[in-house]
């Protein structure tokens, strides 16, 4: 008898809960598939390659996961409270009946552990089953091929999921049962009390709002300046003005809705009924609301971040060579040759670069003929920083205008070409960013130019950028590309040389290039070669990519999940809390099809508020990372911008519209039960 | 004699299935006529409620015909019936049944809003009722802050604003203190004295029923007696001395006294 009561009342509880044990699962899946991080095909190959960066990574990972379980707790804990308040009659009529209060607590703590495993039994094979498809999407779309994969399944991260789970699930009912455990049980018949409604006063709703856009603009305004990301102290007073912002922005945000009254106020219809409902909700739960809006900003931000930085890894995956070998050509060749990789390689060719010691007798150099120019400019971030390394520009290195152009062609790029009065300037994609890349654009059309040994070099209108070796051998800030004769003119012999080399294409189309590279490595780290391989540049770029993209996913995945849920289900109690009201509206004689768009729209208004709130915030939010957290060329270009927005839109539009379906198909259903119960009430 | 507004044939309501079955009502007839003022009385569980849920078309009988000014409802389906109920009908209830987030105005004028008919009289109409209800003050109020007798003013505006062929009141003093509840019946009797509107009004307090016109008492489901004031000759303390002479049987069962 007990157990079959624990299985129709979980049963119940599932159903009219279905959007919580949905997003339950989805938690669940998302938990295991970050915790089984370690077994993924892309970290199995990163962990060969960039072991220390991966184990940090992973060491990481739980921190994040209790950082998630901690979010996840609130929401199973609002959940329960709104269900407790529901069931508090229930509750008082066990009670009455005689069950002692132990019965009466096991009796919850029995239905929580049903659902509980009905979830995981639900989630846990489907976790399994969409970590592989992760596994080997990404080992597909990474390139590393999905041959070598092998079925995993990580045990512990089963067991943590589990743990996690019972562990939040069952704090959050112990709490819940604490406080109706001390309630008399007449306060439980009785139910939860209706509070009184409060009359909206205008004028403190608008200082209120206005307050909160202020505090919101000047949070937004110090991240994208880039003052926020000075000090801790700093970042700290940005958080602190976007939280208290948006918590007075949606205290306030009332006054819409009386605007919407006023001219809705002689409409037929139920127009004035929808938006007093919207009004009630918004101004009683102002701060839920904050609280979803604030998570989806998070996951606007976590997804929006994780995009850019998977666009850099494209943007660098544009790479002109696969090996760089440093030593003498022809010991090279023979040792190639040797090895019988001659036919896997296309030709070697050479780089000469070294740098031109100006210190020395009789010679010089002199940067005025670019900081001249550069001085005229507006004052900008980019002038400031370009001033400031063109002091230390005092040794630049030469760079080889033959082998130079040979890299540009192996990238499929333009050669240059110049005189014996002319170079090109060199600026690393590295120490290039949105801002200084734009100023020396502007300086160089002016006509710059340096002076060595006294002679002036006239620049080239365009500076360039190709990487000279495949990873790391040298890596040049700024630089300056000369004919070959000007550069053995003034080296005199002092140079090194790298011996850049690709794979033949039809080796890289057979086998990829991740797998090529791999085997013609396995074969060269038996040699006395010293080279470097693009593996390990692609390695190093992965891991970003991979890091970001995965944490980041599954933090907005996590953020979303919750503040849906928390609307989806705040929204629902309390249609269910006011169905009187509805029931008194069907008395009046409005029909079904009426009272289920009046509520469609509320639950489209409530969604829309913080959603679209969070939209606009992460418009500034995901520009303010950029400044702060990515120092590439990528910067605040808006094209790059626009490529983060469309994915990050298209995942927040599917989750929403999962989501307000979800919850409309709910409130319809209840309504239509509401009429029912009405034609039968007697 | 005055139009029938409204016609019970034979009404039959039983819940429950062959062997459980309980008779709400079972095989009521009466009309009632415009401008009248009538009440049904009865003890708890004797069907009063029910026959009221069955004009107002929230319950579907079980037999029988209601016709209101000779349209049987039982035929109306979908916005016929939503009409019915919001517009030839004003239902006044117990527990006032207000939305508690939206002022008197708003309250009052939901129903006119719910049928399309914001615009068309109702400002005039609006003006009328509160002034005669005594509500012109707290139309901007929520319902939170009036008294109990405001409430009940403003549900019965409410119910008046779409000019109903007949107001169904359902224990309208039940939630009221004797002050108030006399307050809001002067108001009925006085709206259905000047502005001839028809009150059906289902009560089992002797005192509120005085102030009916007629009364039918229920026993049982079936019309047990019935009781009609001698207008104007009866002063209302001697018909109240009827009712509850009436009561007295009803209280004793018909085998006992009739």
């Amino acid at each position: 008898m007990f157990f079959n009561l624990v299985r129709k009342n979980s049963s119940r509880n599932r159903k009219e809960n279905g959007l919580l044990f949905v997003s339950l699962v989805v938690s669940i899946i998302a938990f295991y598939i970050i915790l089984s991080l370690e077994n993924q095909d892309v970290m199995v190959f990163l962990r060969t390659m960039e072991s220390d960066a991966v184990s940090r990574l992973l060491s990481l990972i739980p921190v994040m996961y209790v950082v998630t379980l901690f979010i996840l707790f609130f929401l199973v804990y609002f959940a329960g409270k709104y269900n407790m308040d529901k069931r508090s009659h229930e509750l008082g009529m066990y009670l009455m009946m005689g069950m002692g209060r132990g019965r009466l607590l096991f009796l919850l703590l029995a239905e929580e552990l049903w659902n509980s495993v009905l979830s995981l039994i639900v989630g846990i094979p489907a976790a399994v089953f969409l970590s592989e498809m992760v596994s080997l999407i990404t080992a597909k779309v990474v390139g590393l091929g999905i041959i070598g994969h092998h079925f995993s399944f990580s045990l512990s991260a089963v067991l943590w999921t589990i743990t996690g789970y019972f562990a939040v699930r069952l704090a959050a009912l112990i709490i819940l049962s604490g406080s109706a455990a001390g309630k008399e049980i007449t306060q439980l018949l009785s139910g939860a009390e209706d509070k009184m409604h409060k009359r909206y006063h205008t004028l403190p709703g608008v200082i209120k709002a206005v307050c909160g856009l202020l505090l919101l603009g000047a949070a937004y305004t110090m991240a994208i300046m880039g003052v926020s990301w000075s000090s801790v102290g700093k970042m700290g007073i940005t958080v602190i003005f976007g939280i208290a912002g948006t918590f007075l922005f949606f205290k306030g945000i009332g006054v819409l809705f009386s605007i919407v009254l006023k001219r809705k106020k002689d409409e037929n219809g139920l127009a004035v009924f929808t938006f007093r409902q919207l009004q009630e909700a918004v101004f009683h739960k102002s701060s839920s609301l904050a609280v979803s809006s604030l998570l989806v900003l998070a996951a606007l931000c976590c997804f929006g971040y994780g995009v850019s930085v998977s666009l850099s890894f494209q943007e660098r995956n544009n790479h002109a060579t696969d090996y760089t070998f440093q030593g003498e050509g022809a010991e090279i060749e023979e040792q190639l040759e040797s090895l019988g990789l001659k036919d896997d390689i296309k030709q070697l060719f050479e780089v000469r670069t070294g740098a031109f010691a100006s210190d020395e007798e009789g010679t010089s150099f002199s940067v005025k003929g670019i900081t001249d120019i550069l001085e005229k400019q507006e004052e900008s971030k980019g002038k400031e920083v370009l001033l400031n390394n063109l002091q230390y520009f005092t040794y630049p290195y030469l760079i080889s205008l033959s082998g130079y152009n040979r890299v540009l062609q192996s990238g499929g790029k333009e050669p240059v070409q110049i005189g014996d009065k002319e170079a090109v300037f060199y600026f690393g994609k590295d120490f290039s960013s949105a801002d200084t890349a734009e100023v020396l654009k502007t300086v160089l059309k002016e006509h710059a130019y340096v002076e060595i040994n006294g002679e002036k070099i006239q620049l080239a209108e365009q500076y360039v950028q190709e990487n000279l070796v495949t990873d790391r051998s040298i890596n040049i800030q700024y630089g300056l590309v000369v004919t070959d004769s000007v550069f053995d003119n003034l080296l005199r012999g002092k140079y090194d040389s790298y011996w850049n080399a690709s794979l033949k294409d039809e080796l890289v189309e057979k086998d990829g290039l991740i797998r090529a590279i791999r085997r013609v490595n396995g074969i060269l780290n038996n040699s006395p070669l010293v080279y470097e391989s693009y593996l390990q540049n692609i390695g190093r770029q992965m891991f970003y990519t991979v890091a970001a993209s995965y944490t980041t996913i599954y933090l907005a995945v996590i953020f979303l999940i919750i503040s849906n849920t928390v609307m989806g289900v705040q929204f629902l109690l309390q249609q269910q809390k006011n169905k009187k009201r509805y029931l008194t509206v069907i008395r009046l004689g409005c029909q079904s099809k009426e009272l289920c768009a009046s509520a469609r729209r509320q639950v489209s208004w409530y969604f829309f508020l913080p959603v679209i709130t969070a939209l606009a915030g992460s418009v500034f939010g995901v520009r303010s990372l950029l400044t702060g957290m990515v120092s590439t060329s990528m910067g605040t270009r808006t094209g790059t911008m626009i490529k983060i927005a469309i994915p990050m839109i298209l995942l927040l539009f599917v989750v929403e519209f999962i989501y307000i379906f979800a919850v409309k198909k709910m409130s319809d259903k209840r309504i239509r039960r509401l009429m029912e119960m009405k034609r039968e009430d007697d | 004699m005055n139009e029938k507004i409204l016609e019970v044939q034979s009404l039959q309501k039983y819940y429950g299935k062959r062997n459980a079955v309980t008779k709400a009502l079972d095989g009521i007839s009466f009309h009632v006529a415009q401008g009248e003022f009538i009440g049904i009385m009865g003890s708890s569980g004797s069907g009063k409620t029910t026959l009221l849920n069955c004009i107002a078309a929230a319950s579907r009988p079980t037999g029988g015909k209601i016709l209101m000014k000779g349209q049987e409802i039982g035929a109306l389906r979908g916005k016929k019936l939503a009409d019915y109920r919001g517009t030839s009908i004003g239902y006044l209830f117990q527990n006032f049944e207000l939305i508690d987030n939206l002022t008197a105005r708003e309250n009052i004028m939901l129903p006119a809003a719910i049928h399309n008919m914001m615009g068309k009289g109702g400002e005039q109409r609006i003006q009328e009722l509160t002034d005669y209800l005594e509500i012109k003050d707290i139309l901007d109020k929520y319902p939170s802050e009036m008294s109990g007798g405001q409430k009940q003013r403003v549900a019965a505006a409410r119910a008046l604003i779409m000019n109903p062929e007949i107001v169904l009141a359902d224990e309208p003093t039940g939630a009221l203190d004797s002050k108030n509840a006399k307050a809001l019946m002067n108001k009925l009797c006085g709206l259905n004295e000047m502005q001839k509107s028809t009150i059906l009004m289902v009560t089992h307090d002797p005192n509120t029923a005085s102030y009916c016109s007629r009364i039918l008492f229920i026993q049982d489901g079936v019309i047990f007696h019935e009781l009609r004031r001698q207008v104007p000759d009866e002063a209302r303390d001697d018909f109240y001395e009827r009712i509850i002479a009436v009561l007295a049987q009803l209280g004793g069962g018909s085998a006992n006294v009739l």
